[in-house]
């Protein structure tokens, strides 16, 4: 083990301060937060469908300074608790990518895609709390943005390994960083303050075996992450499908038929991201 | 500790007036633009803002005014702006604008200085507000009230009560009861500033006591939203067991077991339109008697008195 590169990258991405967001979301995000009938629920509606806002959203309710640190791991309650004019100040304060790659979007639509598997995967297997698992499901890369921001160098390395060695994003990672994006997603999302509920899927989302207090969760977005990634959502330069971990599948319990009926449910709601996507799409278009 | 004061505006302080300042221990953070700025605010927020007019567009001026008056962490961060002296008569809208003192151009570091030192005092003196949730307290709710009944429009008054709050702190400590504090002081503030803004008022009376005060045309609304966003922030915390049994039981102080309901929120309204009231101990005496009937309801209610109308919200 190279602990000492391990610990250099680490430093660097612990500086990791604004990640960029879309231009598209923010543009609409700016224009709803300008019209005085839009209410907190809209706004929220299209924070939740944003994998970078959404981190940051449950960063701001979850810093000491707001008094509820570790304790808020839903986006419903997020908004409830931060309201309409820190959420729009949040806006404010967003940064956008300045240069937008197709990757960019790509991962986002991955993000949300995985979103909605957990989502639908969580009311199936009726999880006590359906909202936090599709929320862990829509931040579980947010590593990934934060090593291509923080180690552009190194993050174009990764990608050519990729392609060239026929490596998974993830053994790539570890090859040139010894570290990897679930690890460090995991890392983040704990210096946030997020809840031990969130941070753990997120950590543990490539190695569910790892998971101690929250196996099932974990387990599910681990499956959601391969199904959506299956259904050729979204890969962001991470071409290859990673394996799927045996002994999480089978903690879901799922059929053959039951994944028919997931796979026809997903697949509807997919359209709903689809559309939302083509809107960002089109919003970014008219306001460049 | 230092006092960090976030400098809007390229052309408020010369190295004379930060030396001056710095000598005094105040740290100057100066914010290039509204998005570093607002950033700040919302990240690490400052004591005190100094903005001048040129920092930005009206918009940007008026979204950094927001996000400092807005800023749930540090309520009362005093805004300094320094004018030139065609924009100070100009007639500014202060309503708009919500400075707490202005600074004339041209001025010496030691004018600065004095006013900074001003405005902090000021804040210290008009801060009556409940430590825990920030919000204004017995003070500020007291003359709140009188004004709502000394206006020609109706106002309604509501108090907020915590139902079930001794037996979920004896179950879960008093640090989730703090939490809990914080969070309907939220919930509540967030509501009425997004449905009834103008003319209204939230405050703190203390432990699980709030009150606040809107246009009797929006009290309805802000009631509902009240209750439903506080079930959904309830269920997110409460362990999922006792979300779905819906009640917990567990030994009472005699050591008796007792069945507990989950916590909810009560609301009493009184509406001023309606009585003749001079005095708002007059509000509190009918605010109590509806309370009295509230709180007997299992769970998340609100009602209204009209003397004429009684509402109640079914769970």
């Amino acid at each position: 083990m190279d602990s000492e590169k391990r610990t250099k990258f680490r430093k660097a991405l612990r500086e990791v301060k604004n990640l960029p967001t879309l231009p598209g979301i923010i543009s609409k995000l700016t224009k709803m937060a300008e019209d005085p009938d839009t209410t907190t629920e809209q706004m929220g509606r299209v924070i939740a469908k944003d994998h970078i806002l959404a981190a940051k959203l449950l960063k701001l309710v979850n810093s000491a300074f707001y008094g509820f640190p570790q304790k808020i791991s839903s986006l419903n309650s997020a908004i409830i608790l931060l309201g309409f004019n820190v959420i729009k100040s949040l806006i404010i304060s967003s940064s956008i990518f300045e240069l937008m790659e197709s990757q960019d979007m790509e991962l986002w639509e991955h993000s949300l895609g995985c979103a909605v598997v957990c989502s639908v995967l969580a009311k199936r297997l009726e999880v006590a709390d359906p909202e936090e698992v599709s929320t862990a499901g829509l931040i579980h890369d947010i590593g990934k943005v934060a090593i291509k921001m923080e180690l552009r160098k190194e993050f174009d390395a990764i990608v050519d390994d990729v392609g060239a060695k026929e490596l998974s994003m993830l053994d790539a990672e570890k090859l040139r960083l010894d570290l990897d994006h679930a690890e460090v997603g995991g890392w983040l999302a704990k210096s946030w303050n997020l809840p031990p509920k969130l941070v753990e899927p997120i950590a543990c989302h490539h190695n569910p075996q790892a998971s101690k207090d929250e196996k099932l969760v974990t387990a599910i977005i681990h499956f959601s992450d391969i199904m959506i990634r299956g259904l050729g959502y979204g890969h962001g330069k991470d071409i290859w499908v990673p394996p799927l971990s045996k002994s999480a599948f089978q903690m879901l319990g799922l059929t053959a038929a039951d994944l028919e009926e997931i796979l026809t449910e997903v697949e509807e709601k997919l359209w709903d991201v689809k559309g939302f996507s083509l809107e960002i799409q089109s919003e970014l278009e008219n306001s460049v | 500790m230092s006092k960090r004061i976030l400098i809007a505006g390229a052309h408020i302080i010369d190295t004379a007036e930060q030396l001056v300042l710095e000598a005094k221990g105040y740290q100057l953070l100066p914010m290039k633009n509204i998005h570093a700025a607002v950033s700040l605010v919302l990240d690490d927020p400052p004591d005190m803002l100094i903005m001048e007019m040129a920092f930005g567009a009206e918009k940007d001026i008026l979204a950094l005014l927001a996000a400092v008056k807005g800023c749930l962490q540090k309520t009362n961060i005093p805004i300094l702006l320094v004018l030139d002296e065609e924009e100070a008569v100009s007639g500014l809208d202060w309503h708009k604008f919500p400075a707490d003192d202005i600074v004339v151009r041209p001025f010496s570091p030691e004018i600065l200085l004095t006013r900074i030192a001003l405005a902090e005092a000021r804040m210290i003196r008009v801060f009556d507000n409940n430590p825990l949730s920030k919000l204004p307290g017995n003070t500020s709710i007291l003359r709140a009230m009188q004004r709502a009944i000394d206006a020609d429009e109706s106002f309604a008054v509501c108090y907020i009560d915590i139902d079930n709050f001794k037996p979920f702190n004896d179950r879960y400590g008093f640090s989730q009861g703090d939490d809990v504090i914080l969070m309907v002081a939220r919930i509540a503030v967030n509501v009425v500033d997004e449905i009834a803004r103008d003319g209204s008022f939230v405050g703190h009376v203390g432990g699980d006591d709030y009150v606040f005060i809107v246009k009797e045309q929006y009290v309805t609304e802000v009631c509902e939203r009240i209750l439903s966003n506080f079930e959904v922030v309830r269920n997110m915390i409460l362990p999922a067991e006792d979300v779905k049994a819906g009640c917990y039981i567990e030994k009472d102080r005699q050591g008796r077991e007792t069945v507990f309901g989950l916590l909810s929120l009560s609301i009493a309204v009184v509406v001023t339109g309606s009585h003749h009231f001079s005095h708002y101990g007059e509000i509190a005496t009918i605010a109590s008697e509806v309370k009295h009937y509230v709180k007997q309801k299992e769970g998340n209610n609100y009602m209204i008195d009209r003397r004429s109308q009684e509402v109640e919200r079914p769970e």
